[in-house]
């Protein structure tokens, strides 16, 4: 088994790494595929909630890395989700007691037992991205349409480009009526600075939040609008190239609403 | 549109060039002395030998040329001095300067007209791509980007900026003090302009659609839309920049 490392990163924090991390993981092991996500920000973990893992934990990535457990010691079994495993961060480390080496080396025996490997990149552009990217093969990177995110995102695409990995885009959080009424960036906006393939939309939405404190993955529950962009995401990175993607549209009127109950989403 | 002029160092010797009441450079054959006639005839004389002592033997039967800024007058002077240059230092001719300008307006079409410029090695550096966030080219001469400058980006040149393309970072022009560099970009939109030590920041937006330009007018930095100011369109003849 070879399988692929990919890491999310977005150089900006609290833009949806961790989400975006957790969701795509779960679709792809929905779809049978043999998945770890690792998280990657040592010190301030989170992974393990939003996928409701925290109790679990014995063993942590830096364990892992370091040699001290084997891979399967560390990796969680998610209970729910057949074929999805975390391997946590270590929240009483920091970044730096991993090298980019080590990570190399990591990533290698991570590819023999698993089919994708997401690893979730911290936020910055320090040694804890450096350790999350050193062994990645695609990249991933997540921006809501704000100057700010978009200006790091930049950032980050460059590094990754330095390091000839060519990232893809994933545009987090449209507000379809704030963009209508211009009040907000559109995904054609964000894609025009950063020039770089786009690999998915993600409309805001209210159940993200419900989801991670309740620590079940959007994409394993029907009628979340996130959940379906992150699952087309998945489906996309899993070879389906041809999945077109779909700009967030804003509900209007009478038939829509009607429209959407009727498939069974409200 | 705000505008700071940095501060330059003062260059200011301890006596400047065009101070001195005698001054001397090589025109063709002959030594041309400027030299204000309003002094004294024996301060003319100390600094003439001040000069002329430097020069040891090549003022030797060499052609020297008085020239005391004004056209007509003066000739007695030119003559007195031009004695005592010859029994002094030994010199050839001294006359004052030629009535004709040296260069006649018929060799100025023929200079630029043979274009001079395909001899001439380029300094220019010519780039494609995109400048993003973080990263920085900079040019020694003049700066060509066939792409976009993002938000966070810098370029930063010698001489002229041109991005073809949207400029969205930072752009430095003219460094360090070229005051007649210009910054242009089909899509004008920058964070920060600054053109030889004169910084633009906070640009209002503007509603101009297509290419535009800044450069230095009156100590201000002036933003135009290039086709319709054509700055270098009205130029008599193609000139190497």
């Amino acid at each position: 088994m070879v399988g692929k490392t990919i890491v999310i990163t977005s150089g900006k924090g609290g833009v949806g790494k961790s989400t975006a991390t957790a969701n795509i993981g779960a679709a792809l092991a929905m779809e049978g595929k043999r998945v770890a996500v690792v998280d990657m920000d040592i010190g301030l973990r989170n992974l393990d909630v939003i996928l409701g893992l925290e109790n679990r934990i014995v063993f942590t990535v830096v364990d892992a890395v370091k040699g001290k457990c084997r891979i399967n010691q560390a990796a969680i079994r998610d209970r729910r989700i057949e074929n999805l495993y975390l391997i946590p961060a270590s929240q009483s480390d920091n970044k730096d007691v991993l090298k980019p080496a080590e990570m190399e080396n990591f990533c290698n025996r991570m590819r023999k037992e698993f089919d994708f490997i997401l690893m979730d990149c911290p936020a910055g552009i320090e040694r804890g991205f450096e350790n999350a990217v050193a062994g990645a093969d695609e990249a991933v990177v997540v921006c809501t349409p704000e100057v700010s995110s978009i200006r790091d995102a930049d950032r980050i695409i460059g590094l990754l480009y330095s390091r000839s990995i060519t990232p893809k885009l994933v545009v987090n959080r449209i507000v379809p009526e704030m963009v209508e009424r211009g009040d907000m960036l559109s995904h054609e906006d964000v894609v025009e600075v950063l020039s770089i393939d786009l690999l998915g939309l993600v409309p805001m939405d209210d159940q993200v939040v419900i989801s991670t404190n309740t620590g079940n993955p959007l994409v394993a529950q029907k009628g979340s609008l996130a959940g379906e962009a992150f699952w087309r995401i998945a489906m996309r990175l899993n070879g389906q190239k041809d999945l077109p993607i779909q700009a967030p549209k804003v509900k209007t009127g009478f038939w829509g609403k009607i429209g959407l109950k009727l498939i069974g989403r409200s | 549109m705000e505008k700071q002029p940095e501060n330059k160092p003062n260059e200011v010797p301890p006596e400047p060039r065009e101070n001195r009441p005698v001054r001397l450079k090589g025109v063709r054959d002959s030594l041309w002395i400027t030299l204000d006639p309003a002094l004294p005839m024996d301060r003319l004389q100390t600094e003439l030998s001040r000069i002329f002592q430097r020069l040891k033997h090549l003022a030797v039967n060499a052609r020297v040329i008085l020239d005391t800024g004004e056209e007509n007058g003066h000739e007695a002077l030119i003559a007195r001095l031009g004695v005592f240059l010859k029994e002094t230092f030994d010199v050839g001719m001294v006359s004052s300067p030629p009535k004709k300008p040296s260069l006649p307006a018929g060799d100025f079409r023929k200079r630029e007209m043979t274009g001079s410029w395909r001899y001439r090695r380029s300094e220019v550096l010519m780039m494609s791509g995109r400048v993003r966030s973080g990263q920085k080219v900079e040019a020694k001469g003049h700066l060509v980007l066939m792409g976009d400058v993002n938000p966070g980006g810098q370029v930063i040149a010698g001489g002229d900026v041109l991005v073809m393309g949207s400029l969205r970072g930072s752009a430095t022009a003219g460094v360090p003090d070229n005051e007649n560099a210009i910054i242009l970009s089909l899509d004008f939109r920058p964070t920060q302009i600054q053109i030889g030590g004169y910084v633009a920041a906070g640009l209002p937006p503007s509603d101009e659609n297509g290419a535009e330009y800044a450069h230095v007018e009156n100590g201000r930095v002036v933003v135009e839309n290039y086709l319709k100011v054509n700055p270098y369109g009205k130029m008599p003849w193609p000139e190497v920049r």
